[in-house]
């Protein structure tokens, strides 16, 4: 959608004569929280594309994994129940796998039955988009499309705290 | 973006908040003859049409109208626009994109749809009389979806105007879809209702109170018939009707506490108090926020009453008393709660104030304790009306603050353009001054036209190498010399020698001449490509340098005026917002406070039937001590009524 | 005495009666519908009513400003006389699954896009999807695009075209064509050069 095209790419396609002199406005390094949410659009592992920018509206999950992580799969697992819970009420999760190997990262995510989307991003343009720095990475989405909380890692405390920022960011 | 995103709410509960209901059909262009599509740019419109991404296509069609893109689809652009700003709620502008095509030279096709649209309009405004105009004016049908709309605002209209006749012989006469016919009877009926025309409405919300569907909103439009009939019927004092009616709505669904209760007034206007005991019985153990239980707190002890059972009344109405008092006092602090700006803070958790706080579409309530007293009100028009606003002017909000972070990069590019241009524009001036082009195309024609003299004279000396025509210049001057010398020995064998020397190399230079000419025209041609090349690279600089408008000036004017528009929109849309959640609030505790009141009420009602109980038991008591002091009892057979009770 | 209160009583309940008139049922625009205000008894009409009106124009002023924006955008970053946009459109009978589709202009790749179900809809509408925003040099290039997606009977559908073109001092249009003209239940792909 044009008005949010990104400006560095625009800036990056002028070709005119006088040469390219704009500075490429290279995003700053400060953390995504707060900030609007990068818009993508990845294949899944099973089912149809999926573009982040339709589900404006909802509250959305991003929750970056790799099939070699070992507290992946439980997160998983959490993430799914909350999804059984809360998706009445306006909750979309989406889970992008990083893995190189897109059939490997197909099967993992066979293997777990999951109600919500798997995407695949192997190329990891989304991943450097939203600075995934650790795995598993769960990032908060509201229904305005902004980032809210991220989370690093998984553990019971923090699976709390995410209930508790879930249901506060369902109730806005 | 999902402006248009559907209110899926708890439409079951709406209670007073009268309205008409007009079963919206979504704006849609596929609707417009989908011609085949001559602009480009109109395509894309529709693409984000087609996603309901309609905020996205209004900018964009607003923006290629801007820049003259869509010349051949101008009727369509207008119409389109026009139910694009409906859907937004802005009704002005969608009047006038409508009216602008009410000319004759718009095709039928399209000024039937703009009237169509401008009826909704004006309906929307509460302009009923425009409303029906231009309604009327539209000749001929439209598509199906818009003409089942059509009639079924027509039908509304007429019976806001009161013409109740003729919205019957219109429903009559209209052979719509069923949904849309239902919604129509349903409608005609309640409003005769209102006006007091039993008989006249029984026969619309019969119809509506018995058709077969399996469709939610159909059963729930059914209940709903049924409900209203019942306690039409109720109040005109035919309690046999009322429960024919009341007995068709859903035990399970949500009216049918309502029923229950109306059910029990049925049975006990016809005297069976026994009987009316049952659905009284069953309501009064659910829970006491819904106002028809309220009400069988008292209904239930009443029925004992009647039924001589005077303690049992007694004690039921203690229980009511108690009941409702504590009802009341959760009121009280709810009301305390929602005042101190509680509910907004509980429904909006920790970040209120980091966030203009807003209420998406609320489809659970949330966990707060005051949120069971405001199912009602949520459901509401006005509540509704509040949040959509609430939610669109948050998602303005929004798409401002992106375009803020771009205006940045924007100034920083503008900054770097100028900064560049600085530097090179001169140069690139001066270069273009020179005209360079031209001076190597002048050179390359001399070169031309002397290698053809050359070559038509057929002169060798001139391509000779630079030795040759050192020599050759030589030898013609020595030439020259001897020329002038006396003729004798010596100067002629010179002369002899000099002619053999000459001949030489004339010779030579006239075998290498094809040669050299050869070269030179080779070299002439590479300078001639060089020439071309140089003048295209010439065209391209001087077309660059025309690009450079020069008028970054303006763009800079341009980016200072959006910014601070941006700043001053969005102040006034937080002012509104915080408006709007004071509106809110004030509904919500509006809502409140009318609650209690009825609470207050039926405790009033209780107290004084409880004190006429009490009485009764204790006149009951008295015959006995009289018979044995001999006095004649005193019979009472119902509880005297005290108080006025609200409708 | 004893109709009174039962009648008392009984108003009460009509307290809770519904006459209502129906509201809309779930609907997508319910603008036009949900705004019938005169019966309305809403708590103070008139603050509604005013709170109403500014909201509107507030909205309209929105809308003006994004236009604004959008349009200094494109502008700044595609002025009309460097801008190439290059569309998409489909015209296919039987439904065509389409995924993604790549753009390159002279050997450099300036557009991948992945299409869902929502978008794919639309296009099958009839809308054209404004694919690719640029600039470009005055002079010749090279267009090239592939699409892949799905028929019908779930059989994968990739398809290449190229196409040369001048590029002069104004806008210039392209537009990629999927279609089925042939109608042999193959998704064929074409460019067309809007001069």
């Amino acid at each position: 959608m044009s008005p949010q095209q990104p400006v560095r790419a625009a800036l990056a396609s002028l070709l005119i004569v006088l040469p390219a002199f704009f500075a490429a406005a290279v995003a700053a390094d400060a953390p995504i929280v707060g900030r609007e949410a990068p818009d993508f659009a990845l294949r899944a592992a099973h089912g149809p594309n999926v573009r982040l920018s339709e589900h404006r509206g909802e509250v959305i999950v991003v929750s970056f994994w790799g099939s070699r992580c070992s507290t992946c799969a439980a997160q998983l697992q959490a993430l799914d129940r909350s999804y059984t819970i809360f998706r009445s009420a306006g909750l979309e999760i989406l889970g992008v796998n990083v893995d190189d190997d897109q059939r490997r990262a197909a099967e993992a995510a066979g293997g777990y039955s999951l109600q919500f989307p798997i995407l695949l991003d192997p190329q990891k343009g989304v991943s450097r988009d939203y600075r995934v720095d650790n795995l598993p990475m769960t990032v908060l989405i509201d229904r305005d499309g902004r980032v809210r909380y991220v989370h690093r890692d998984f553990s019971k405390p923090g699976e709390t705290l995410y209930l508790q920022e879930l249901r506060g960011l369902l109730n806005e | 973006m999902r402006l248009l995103q559907s209110l899926a709410l708890c439409l079951s509960l709406t209670t007073l908040a009268a309205l008409h209901a007009v079963r919206a059909a979504p704006e849609d262009p596929d609707k417009l003859p989908v011609t085949r599509i001559r602009d480009l740019h109109y395509g894309d419109v529709l693409f984000y049409v087609y996603q309901d991404e309609s905020f996205e296509a209004i900018t964009r069609l607003n923006a290629y109208e801007h820049w003259k893109l869509l010349p051949d689809h101008q009727a369509e652009a207008q119409l389109l626009l026009g139910g694009l700003y409906l859907s937004l709620g802005l009704h002005n502008e969608a009047g006038r994109r409508f009216e602008a095509l009410l000319t004759p030279d718009i095709p039928a096709g399209v000024r039937n749809r703009a009237w169509f649209y401008l009826g909704k309009v004006w309906y929307a405004r509460g302009y009923l009389d425009q409303a029906e105009h231009a309604l009327r004016q539209i000749g001929g049908r439209l598509i199906p979806s818009l003409e089942a709309e059509r009639q079924l605002l027509l039908a509304n209209i007429l019976m806001r105007q009161g013409k109740f006749a003729a919205a019957g012989e219109q429903l009559a006469a209209w052979q719509g879809p069923a949904d849309w016919t239902v919604y129509a009877r349903f409608n005609l009926g309640v409003a005769l209702v209102r006006q007091g025309r039993l008989a006249e409405a029984a026969p619309y919300l019969n119809t509506a109170g018995t058709i077969e569907t399996a469709s939610q909103e159909m059963l729930a439009l059914r209940d709903r018939a049924n409900l209203a009939l019942g306690f039409a019927y109720l109040q005109a004092n035919q309690p046999a009707e009322a429960k024919t009616a009341l007995e068709r709505v859903r035990l399970n669904g949500p009216y049918s506490s309502k029923a229950l209760l109306g059910t029990g007034w049925a049975e006990s206007a016809l005297g069976k108090f026994q009987d009316a005991l049952t659905p009284w019985l069953e309501l009064r153990g659910r829970s006491l926020l819904d106002s028809a239980v309220q009400e069988s707190y008292l209904a239930v002890p009443y029925a004992y009453a009647r039924l001589s059972a005077n303690a049992q009344a007694a004690d039921e109405y203690e229980k009511a008393l108690s009941s409702f008092d504590a009802e009341r006092t959760q009121l009280d602090a709810s009301i305390e709660r929602v005042r101190g700006g509680g509910m907004l803070d509980a429904l909006l958790g920790a970040d209120k104030d980091r966030y203009r706080g807003w209420f998406w579409q609320l489809t659970s309530v949330p966990q707060a304790p005051e949120s069971r007293y405001l199912y009602t009100v949520l459901a509401g028009h006005d509540f509704q009306e509040g949040l959509k606003n609430y939610r669109d002017l948050s998602f303005l909000s929004g798409t401002l603050d992106r375009w803020s972070g771009s205006m940045d990069a924007f100034e920083n590019m503008i900054d770097a353009r100028n900064r560049a241009y600085a530097q090179r524009v001169p140069r690139a001036d001066a270069l273009l001054a020179t005209n360079e082009p031209d001076e190597m195309l002048r050179h390359h024609a001399e070169l031309a036209s002397r290698l053809d003299e050359v070559s038509h004279d057929a002169d060798f000396a001139a391509l000779g190498s630079p030795e040759e025509r050192a020599q050759w210049a030589k030898l013609q001057r020595l030439e020259a010399d001897l020329a002038a010398a006396p003729h004798d020995a010596a100067n002629d064998a010179l002369r002899e020698r000099l002619r053999l020397v000459k001949g030489v190399l004339y010779f030579r230079m006239s075998g290498s001449f094809k040669e050299r000419e050869w070269e030179q025209r080779k070299n002439l041609r590479a300078l001639q490509a060089a020439v071309r090349e140089a003048q295209s690279r010439w065209v391209r600089l001087s077309d660059a340098r025309k690009l450079v408008t020069g008028d970054t000036g303006a763009f800079e004017a341009r980016l200072a005026d959006l910014h601070r528009r941006i700043a001053s929109l969005q102040m006034r849309l937080a002012a509104a917002s915080s408006e709007q959640n004071a509106y809110l609030e004030r509904l919500a505790i509006a809502e409140l406070n009318s609650q209690k009141e009825r609470i207050e009420t039926y405790q009033v009602q209780a107290r004084f039937a409880l004190a006429t109980i009490y009485d009764r038991i204790s006149n009951e008591a008295r015959p006995a001590k009289d018979a044995a002091s001999g006095a004649a009892p005193a019979t009472q057979h119902s509880p005297a009524p005290a108080g006025e009770a609200p409708p | 005495m004893r109709k009174f209160f039962r009648t008392v009583v009984l108003l009460a309940g009509l307290a809770a009666a519904p006459y209502a008139l129906a509201q809309a049922p779930a609907a997508s625009a319910p603008s036009a519908s949900a705004a019938a205000p005169a019966d309305a008894p809403a708590a103070a009409a008139s603050d509604t009513q005013s709170l109403d009106q500014s909201i509107q124009s507030l909205k309209s002023e929105a809308v003006d400003l994004n236009r604004d924006l959008f349009v200094l955008e494109e502008e700044l970053l595609f002025p009309a006389n460097t801008q190439v946009a290059v569309f998409l459109s489909m015209d296919v009978g039987d439904f065509f699954n389409l995924d993604s589709v790549s753009l390159k202009i002279d050997d450099h790749e300036v557009a991948n896009y992945l299409y869902t179900p929502r978008e794919v809809a639309a296009l099958i509408k009839g809308g054209v999807q404004r694919l690719y925003l640029g600039n470009l040099k005055v002079g010749d290039h090279e267009l090239t695009a592939f699409f892949n997606g799905k028929g019908p009977n779930d059989r994968d559908y990739k398809r290449g075209a190229t196409i040369r073109f001048k590029k002069a001092i104004g806008a210039k249009y392209l537009e990629l064509k999927i279609n089925d003209r042939q109608r042999r239940l193959q998704p064929e792909f074409e460019i067309k050069d809007w001069e």
